[in-house]
């Protein structure tokens, strides 16, 4: 490892930041953009009709397609917690259902107006809260006219701002800030390789979050497995998840590299071909045995994508992880 | 223990000629860095981060400790060490290497106590797994002259709190050098700040409520009033840290801090370094995996959240704060934001130490 890093650095003059361009305009702007899209649709739909059962296809695609952009926790996902506020996910307090139930309890006026519902705890925002409110079986039964329904269109509408703030500020802003990394003036990236180690960490964190979180979490111990704190798992989507989270990271890869990443990419259609035939959307299986060992069989794939990447990508680049991030002292 | 003796031949030694910071140019700073070759090294810097000296070490370092007149600089490896280096910053030779007793090893971090005269390093007794602090006298050439037990396990930093006090980061956390930095008692860690005569006597001692005993006590600084600040690690659940500061004043419970949930969950449970500005007047927690500077006042109110990815060295600066990071960034921070004092090709290295300060 050692020696990995000091020809990471020696290779750090060369020039090798085209990667930054392709990202912007191959991922980053296609992604949010998609995601403004997919949000103003549910945005739309919830002010048709606002039942759990109308909502949900709509809810669907807008979660798809933001697993496209949640690991691009750089610059406006950053601001505001707005990242945080979409996908406030690990919950391991279980504020969400709470922050929720409350709000159903108390009737709380917050819903009432996009300004109030902007200051609500971001628990109780976003993708996790819309789906209690659309999918669990205590709440999601409401009709027209009522307070859940006042509250689903207040989450609908505030997602829909959200990222239409998200896919604004991308193109208006942060992505001048990260093509013109190290000119005088920018004080988010001090220099070329600022932009690129940002990106870079985005990927090897994002691969992290799907073996640490996204399966670590439900895998728990296998004495004590945990597949009720699976993501998403009401709406069914914890699989989908790390699959769509893994092709868009794939895509980031690709973008960011300008050579060819033949290690990468084979590390990355074995653990999508895992993923496609493990048949356990919401990581149930995890409470035997046998289901637990096909989950974490899925986490050493993905764990070798990102030694691939560590091994292939960031020397390419010139990059590496968190010197002092990484050091935990 | 400094005798009557010792304070008398140190007065001698004043009025001789002798080699102080001014001689190295009066740095403001000292960091440690890897640098694009894979080396390492200690650096001096003037108040706006340009280079004074630049001093190779072999290994990595964790922190450093400047002594308060001359221009001596102790630097300690990343733990476990075995070693720390006095380093003469006028020449930059290698003065003395202090050696860490048979059944010791250092854990990073050391200070300056009785003008100077005492250094005191904290330190892991390998076999039981208690803390100790080992003391050093720099008049007989950092031979060293005893230990006293630290108040709890795993101390980290440590703060001359006075002349003749010295404050204990007690992290809480046992490790044994032969298992590397594997954390062997995190179900019943017991963390705490200890005041401590260098005689051994335990002064005060300030454990968290129960719910945060998995919160690693692990950088200290000082405010010009006595007030203590300490930055924690948690060590529990993943997302489920409580406050990584929290400020305390001798004879009274400690004020636990934290920012608004989504600033406080973006920290990840892990404050690398602590500092007060030079007034005292606000107090920083920096988290590297969170890319985040923290400000609070001294009340513990939260006040604002900068970002800058890596970022951990963090100390006084003239005006604010002066801080580092893994991309070679060295930054001011104040309440308005970080701006960029210089860029360097290296890799600052966790903690950024004042001098004078």
């Amino acid at each position: 490892m050692r020696l990995l890093l000091t020809a990471a650095f020696c290779l750090s003059l060369t020039p090798a930041f085209a990667g930054v361009e392709e990202v912007i305009e191959d991922h980053a702007l296609p992604g949010t953009a998609a995601f403004a899209q997919a949000a103003a649709a549910l945005d739309t739909a919830a002010r048709a009709d606002c039942t759990a059962p109308s909502l949900r296809p709509a809810y669907q695609k807008t979660f798809d397609a933001w697993l496209g952009i949640a690991h691009l926790s750089l610059g406006p996902l950053e601001e505001a917690g707005r990242g945080l506020t979409i996908g406030f996910w690990p919950d391991s307090r279980g504020m969400v259902g709470r922050t929720v139930a409350k709000l159903i309890a108390d009737k709380d006026p917050a819903a009432q107006t996009p300004e109030g519902f902007a200051e609500v705890s971001v628990a109780g925002r976003g993708l996790f809260a819309l789906e209690r409110v659309l999918y669990d079986d205590a709440l999601a039964g409401y009709a027209e006219g009522s307070y859940s329904c006042t509250l689903a269109r207040a989450m609908t509408h505030d997602l829909a701002v959200l990222a239409r703030e998200v896919d604004t500020e991308w193109r208006e802003g942060f992505a001048q800030s990260l093509r013109s990394a190290g000119a005088d003036g920018n004080t988010r990236f001090l220099s070329e390789r600022e932009a690129v180690q940002a990106l870079y960490t985005a990927l090897s964190t994002g691969l992290e979050f799907i073996a640490d979180q996204r399966l670590g979490r439900p895998m728990g111990t296998f004495d004590a497995p945990k597949p009720r704190v699976a993501e998403a798992r009401r709406s069914g989507r914890s699989l989908r998840n790390v699959i769509l989270s893994l092709e868009a990271l794939r895509g980031l890869a690709r973008s960011l590299s300008d050579a060819p990443i033949p290690q990468t990419e084979a590390a990355f259609a074995a653990a999508l071909d895992k993923a496609e035939i493990l048949d356990d959307p919401v990581f149930a299986g995890v409470a035997d045995p046998v289901g637990r060992l096909r989950v974490e069989a899925l986490q050493t794939l993905v764990s070798k994508i990102s030694s691939a990447v560590a091994q292939e990508i960031a020397p390419a680049l010139g990059v590496s992880v968190g010197f002092n991030a990484t050091d935990g002292d | 223990m400094p005798s009557r003796r010792h304070f008398l031949a140190g007065l001698a030694a004043l009025s001789l000629p002798r080699p102080s910071w001014a001689d190295v140019g009066n740095p403001a700073f000292l960091a440690a860095a890897r640098e694009p070759n894979g080396r390492y090294a200690l650096f001096g810097l003037d108040p706006a981060g340009r280079d004074l000296f630049r001093i190779a070490l072999p290994k990595r370092g964790h922190a450093a400790t400047a002594h308060p007149t001359a221009p001596e600089a102790v630097a300690f490896a990343r733990r476990p060490g075995r070693f720390a280096l006095v380093i003469d910053c006028l020449s930059g030779s290698l003065r003395h290497q202090l050696d860490a007793p048979s059944g010791r090893h250092f854990y990073g971090h050391g200070a300056f106590l009785n003008g100077g005269e005492i250094l005191a390093t904290s330190e892991n007794d390998i076999d039981s797994g208690t803390g100790r602090i080992g003391l050093w006298s720099r008049s007989r050439g950092y031979a060293r002259i005893g230990e006293i037990p630290s108040g709890g396990v795993g101390p980290h930093e440590i703060r001359a709190w006075s002349d003749d006090i010295l404050a204990v980061a007690n992290g809480g956390i046992r490790t044994h050098p032969d298992r590397g930095r594997e954390k062997l008692n995190l179900e019943t860690m017991r963390p705490n700040l200890s005041y401590l005569k260098l005689d051994g006597t335990l002064l005060d001692q300030v454990e968290l409520a129960p719910e945060w005993r998995q919160s690693s006590i692990r950088h200290l600084a000082l405010a010009p009033d006595g007030q203590v600040a300490f930055a924690m690690q948690w060590q529990g659940a993943p997302g489920a840290a409580g406050p990584l500061l929290g400020l305390h004043r001798r004879g009274s419970r400690p004020v636990l801090a934290e920012a608004d949930l989504v600033e406080q969950l973006a920290m990840d449970g892990y404050a690398g370094s602590v500092a007060y500005t030079a007034h005292g007047d606000a107090v920083g927690i920096t988290s590297p995996r969170g890319g985040r500077l923290h400000v609070f006042d001294t009340e513990g109110q939260f006040k604002v959240a900068h970002r800058r990815a890596d970022i951990c060295g963090l100390a006084p600066g003239a005006e604010g704060f002066v801080a580092t990071d893994g991309l070679g960034g060295l930054l001011r921070g104040d309440m308005a934001g970080l701006s960029p004092l210089g860029r360097a090709d290296r890799a600052w290295d966790n903690h950024l130490v004042a001098l004078g300060g």
